[in-house]
């Protein structure tokens, strides 16, 4: 329940620039978003054999915003705070902390739950708005002499034919570093049309062992059946 | 912890409002709830009646205190009662039990729970937050502010969210600007320390600090806050009005970092009741038009930094920092550059920014 003096305010952060809404805004990306809404998710497909960064109009690589630090995603979100009207610092002993994150590349919005602290309420958002940008941003894998990157070697079961020892234990859901790898596998999975049996010839491993590790984290469970429904597949259980 | 007292204060022209002047206190700083053992056992079903009288107390609130001073709600005490607990109990898994668990499962109730405080004193405490609108940070003895717990109590001002933002504008200069990361760097007001606490550790061993403030409770607490940080070999903690005590670092200074007291006097009367009852005037009250302390430091800016230095002052909002900008370029003409005003998270321009030009 909401006062009815409060409001959701849309602010830049800490001053640096945040593009303006025009469709322009992306264009020194040199890419194009395909917009599939499907089932309230976003799906952006791009040809990743296009994307050699030396070309003047080369593909921005949606994998890159993981690689961001906090400030560079941070620069490419709008950031809604629950804010109350009145002039705020020393006037004011509230808590309405509360932070929503919008990132403009790709409209996904991520909200935290409410810390006691400002910072770490932003902290907590960014977090769940890299999960999210791994769950609903997908890159098309080019499949001719496919090796998996080593972030999605890390996430796969020790089993596995072609994880090299050297990629030390097996990365779990509750690791940050699982996000980039479950990225990997469900950009993999997409591209071969949501089939995990030829998913798992391509990581060495049995069709069950990968049911397993999809059926292993709940998030990456429905990412996996949002991709296979919307290919006409039967969701995994 | 060292604390050189600079007695000079007594005759800076800032403390003549006799109101400001605070008396200094000997006693020790508290320690904040969560950090008490847990010396208190009770029945969960005991710490579930609290519980439920509190959350009654609550909703009887309503939209009251928003309504007479844009206090807060019941969803909003709501959530700081479950803080409360958060910090009273030693088992973390009693806060979710305290919701629908115990009523659908009442046996967890004969259970014992330990406790930092006895029940009469929940009892009383939330009776303190609602009746005599005590602030909630002063009632559990902390404020978490950034990734840090700060302890806070009646005479020191509880730190404010906006004002973490100060400590990643000097994260951002010292990126740009290595050099900067060493000499010395000042928290003029320090309070409970939040800044220069936050600013040690972003500045990461280069430089060292000093903080002061005129009130004694402050330092101490400020002091404690420092300890638990490990910082006191890098935090000098000072007491004096404002630059007096930092005569010997005159022109030496990389950084100089304020929360001076901003609010115009006229304001004080109708401030939301958890800030204008139980805060300190002196954290508060920054004169006629609540720029009194902003104007002084701009002033002596001029002198206390080194060729190159940074500063950061937070203020009232647009008008004042609009109003700093430009008493420095026309009253102290071609000694600043790099001018800036930087908003607060939810947008109101909050910060002066600026460096001293370099020598040529
Ligand atoms: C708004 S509070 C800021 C406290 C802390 N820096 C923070 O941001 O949470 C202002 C502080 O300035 C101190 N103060 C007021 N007048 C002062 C003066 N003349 N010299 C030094 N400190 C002063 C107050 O005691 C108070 O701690």
């Amino acid at each position: 329940m909401a006062s009815a003096n409060m409001l959701w305010n849309s602010a830049k952060i800490l001053g640096f620039p945040v593009p303006l809404a025009s469709n322009g805004r992306w264009a020194r990306f040199g890419c194009t978003f395909r917009h599939h809404p499907f089932e309230g998710s976003f799906f952006f497909n791009l040809l990743r054999s296009n994307c050699s960064s030396s070309t003047a109009n080369s593909v921005w690589n949606d994998k890159e915003y993981l690689a961001l630090s906090d400030e560079e995603l941070m620069r490419q979100c709008e950031m809604d705070t629950f804010k109350a009207s009145g002039p705020g610092g020393q006037h004011r002993n509230k808590r309405e902390s509360a932070v929503r994150l919008k990132h403009i590349p790709t409209g996904i919005t991520a909200q935290a739950v409410e810390d006691r602290s400002q910072h770490k309420n932003r902290a907590s958002a960014l977090a769940r708005l890299r999960a999210l940008l791994a769950l609903k941003v997908r890159n098309l894998v080019d499949l001719e002499d496919y090796s998996p990157p080593p972030e999605l070697l890390q996430i796969l079961p020790l089993k596995s034919t072609i994880r090299p020892p050297e990629c030390g234990p097996q990365i779990g859901p509750n690791n940050s570093k699982f996000l980039p790898g479950m990225q990997a596998l469900l950009d993999l999975i997409s591209t071969v049309d949501g089939s995990v049996a030829d998913t798992a010839k391509l990581l060495g491993l049995t069709t069950g062992a990968l049911s397993r590790l999809i059926l292993s984290d709940d998030a990456l469970r429905m990412a996996v059946n949002d991709i296979r429904m919307s290919k006409g597949m039967k969701p995994l259980k | 912890m060292r604390l050189s007292i600079g007695r000079s204060y007594l005759v800076a022209p800032h403390c003549v409002k006799s109101s400001r002047l605070i008396s200094s206190s000997s006693s020790k700083p508290q320690i904040p709830l969560f950090l008490r053992p847990p010396n208190h056992s009770i029945k969960l079903t005991d710490l579930h009646k609290w519980y439920n009288w509190a959350k009654t107390l609550n909703s009887s609130v309503g939209s009251s205190f928003v309504d007479t001073d844009n206090g807060p709600d019941s969803t909003l005490l709501n959530r700081e009662l479950k803080w409360l607990v958060q910090d009273a109990v030693e088992d973390k898994s009693v806060s979710s039990e305290l919701g629908n668990e115990i009523e659908q499962n009442p046996k967890l109730g004969l259970r014992n729970v330990r406790l930092k405080v006895g029940i009469e004193e929940l009892y009383r405490l939330w009776k303190q937050r609602i009746d005599e609108r005590r602030p909630f940070q002063y009632i559990v003895g902390c404020e978490h502010w950034r990734d840090l717990i700060l302890s806070v109590e009646e005479g020191v001002l509880i730190p404010r969210p906006e004002t973490e933002a100060l400590v990643d504008l000097v994260g951002k200069v010292v990126l740009d600007n290595e050099a900067l990361r060493e000499g010395f760097w000042v928290d003029l007001g320090t309070g409970s320390g939040a800044i220069a606490i936050g600013i040690c550790r972003i500045l990461e061993g280069g430089a060292r600090v000093i903080a002061t403030d005129l009130s004694s409770i402050a330092l101490a607490v400020a002091g404690y806050n420092v300890q638990r940080y490990g910082l006191q070999d890098l935090i000098e903690l000072r007491q004096g009005s404002w630059y007096k005590p930092l005569q010997d670092v005159r022109g030496k200074l990389s950084g100089i970092i304020s929360n001076p007291p901003y609010i115009p006097s006229d304001n004080i009367f109708g401030l939301q009741a958890e800030v204008g009852k139980h805060e300190p005037i002196v954290a508060l009250d920054g004169g006629s038009n609540g720029m009194d302390d902003l104007i002084h430091l701009c002033d002596e800016a001029a002198v206390m930094l080194k060729p190159g230095g940074f500063f950061a002052f937070e203020t009232n909002g647009e008008d004042q920092c609009k109003l700093l900008v430009n008493y420095m370029e026309n009253n102290h003409k071609g000694r600043f550059c790099n001018l800036k005003i930087v908003s607060d998270f939810v947008g109101i321009p909050r910060f002066t920014t600026g460096f001293l030009k370099e020598a040529i």
